[in-house]
């Protein structure tokens, strides 16, 4: 079974935010919520790099853990996904998260907040396949549709890798070779020992 | 001789060169010019994540092994368990309820009691059942539960505020209670023999300092919880004192409820009237002096 995995090229990503906007416009998030959102380092300085961060969907996910009502699962392809009518919005799985992926939307009651939304890999929820209330809870479902996630799949500069981790490494691997050269290339400190 | 020693001059130069550099990029927020992509990917997600390591993970590690759960199921089996063998070996104390009655309680201490005792109860049960949400397959029952922990807790700040002030002379620690300690307030036997203590003898004290500025703790951390109003580490901390300040706070409540239900006959009545058998009086809070004026005079049928 293929385990799906995102990979930002932070030597190709531009800062454009297209995958912000896509994310948010394609899934209907709410005003504050935001599934992905783009880091810049060293802005305005030279070597400036942005990176384009979301959940990770991690292998041990420390929000699935943490979960005091366990509405957090992991599919078997790697995808962590939130049940929202099981979810309580404690907020644990915020607070233990490393990337800060969890969000919650504002609830009507004494402000507390609604249930988490996050990243979903494009994966939709555990409502039915293609439903109404899947679509309405988690937006679209396009990996069941067998495209790639919208944010990786709008990357104007193809920054931004999703899918099999196996591809996207190997898609990543060449890329570095291609391009590596002078202090990129692989293995350039050990032979040289300069910078 | 010479050439070995310039080699050592520059070797010891650029580790301490190297030396300033990694501390340096250490202390900056900023990404450093790494050489190479792995190392670059290294400190990227240090940046990314900021030290998670710390607080983040000692977070995941105790509330991902639901060390917070047992520890809460474990303090509300044992206390009742012990206390129903208190029950059973020891009994309750019973008190002439027919003499003068005295006044220990005003209306406004009773009034903001009865808000506490309210409020305390929801956030207990509310939080308990938070706490072990996954039995309830969480969803609305526990939002639900939720919601009302957020209102008792609303309603318990200004009540707890005025436990404070109202009863903190009476509450500061006195030499007789370490004497009270030592007979554990005289629970474990039935002898009616004076116990040393005041107004409020050393296991009220000792409720009254862990519930409210302790009570306090858990308003503030709460707050920090309820709306993340802090840096995410902050938060971090503040969920785990509010998990661990808990189970203090359930383990004496727990205790209060015993004593007041069970332990002391009568006194759920005193709390509602104000008033506690002088027997009582001159029992369990011997060196409690009282102005005549709090007497309540026996009725005669």
């Amino acid at each position: 079974m293929a385990r799906l995995k995102f990979l930002c090229d932070v030597n190709r990503c531009i800062d454009c935010s297209g995958c912000v906007v896509a994310c948010k416009e394609g899934h209907h998030v709410p005003v504050g919520v935001n599934r992905r959102r783009v880091i810049t380092l060293d802005q305005g300085k030279p070597g400036e790099k942005s990176i384009s961060v979301s959940c990770m969907h991690c292998a041990d996910a420390p929000c699935m853990a943490v979960c005091p009502v366990d509405a957090i699962y992991q599919r078997e392809d790697g995808v962590v996904l939130v049940n929202k009518k099981t979810c309580i919005g404690c907020g644990y799985c915020f607070m233990a998260c490393p990337f800060g992926a969890p969000q919650f939307p504002k609830g009507a009651v004494f402000g507390a907040r609604g249930a988490m939304d996050k990243c979903t890999f494009c994966a939709g929820g555990p409502e039915e396949t293609f439903s109404e209330e899947e679509k309405h809870l988690y937006g679209q479902n396009r990996i069941a549709e067998g495209k790639p996630p919208l944010c990786a799949g709008m990357c104007a500069t193809k920054a931004l890798l999703a899918g099999d981790a196996d591809i996207v490494a190997d898609v990543y691997r060449e890329r570095v070779f291609q391009r590596g050269s002078g202090a990129n290339a692989w293995g350039w400190e050990k032979a040289y020992n300069e910078k | 001789m010479q050439s070995f020693f310039k080699q050592v001059v520059l070797s010891v130069s650029a580790l301490f060169g190297l030396l300033a550099f990694g501390a340096m990029s250490a202390g900056a927020v900023t990404a450093t010019q790494t050489s190479s992509v792995s190392a670059y990917f290294g400190e990227l997600i240090g940046i990314i994540t900021g030290d998670w390591q710390k607080y983040g993970g000692l977070f995941t590690y105790l509330q991902g092994n639901e060390y917070f759960m047992y520890v809460f199921l474990g303090i509300i089996t044992i206390i009742p368990v012990i206390f129903a063998l208190h029950l059973a070996i020891v009994g309750a104390k019973h008190f002439d309820h027919g003499g003068n009655q005295i006044l220990f309680f005003p209306l406004f201490a009773r009034i903001i009691h009865f808000i506490a005792a309210a409020s305390f109860s929801a956030l207990t049960i509310t939080g308990l059942l938070i706490v072990t949400g996954h039995f309830f397959g969480g969803g609305p029952f526990i939002r639900l539960a939720r919601y009302i922990h957020i209102f008792a807790a609303i309603t318990a700040t200004p009540a707890v505020l005025c436990m404070l002030i109202i009863w903190f002379k009476d509450m500061l620690p006195a030499l007789c209670d370490i004497k009270w300690i030592f007979i554990l307030g005289g629970y474990l036997s039935k002898k009616k023999v004076p116990i040393p203590a005041k107004k409020f003898n050393a296991g009220q004290k000792m409720w009254y300092w862990c519930a409210i500025p302790g009570g306090l703790l858990m308003l503030a951390t709460g707050y920090i919880i309820w709306g993340f109003g802090a840096q995410l580490d902050y938060v971090r901390i503040a969920v785990m004192v509010h998990n661990v300040l808990g189970m203090i706070i359930v383990a004496f409540f727990l205790t209060h409820c015993y004593m007041s239900i069970f332990a002391i006959a009568g006194s759920l009545e005193s709390m509602k009237t104000g008033y506690k058998p002088e027997e009582e009086v001159h029992i369990l809070h011997s060196l409690h002096k009282y102005k005549p004026s709090d007497i309540k005079p026996a009725k005669h049928h």
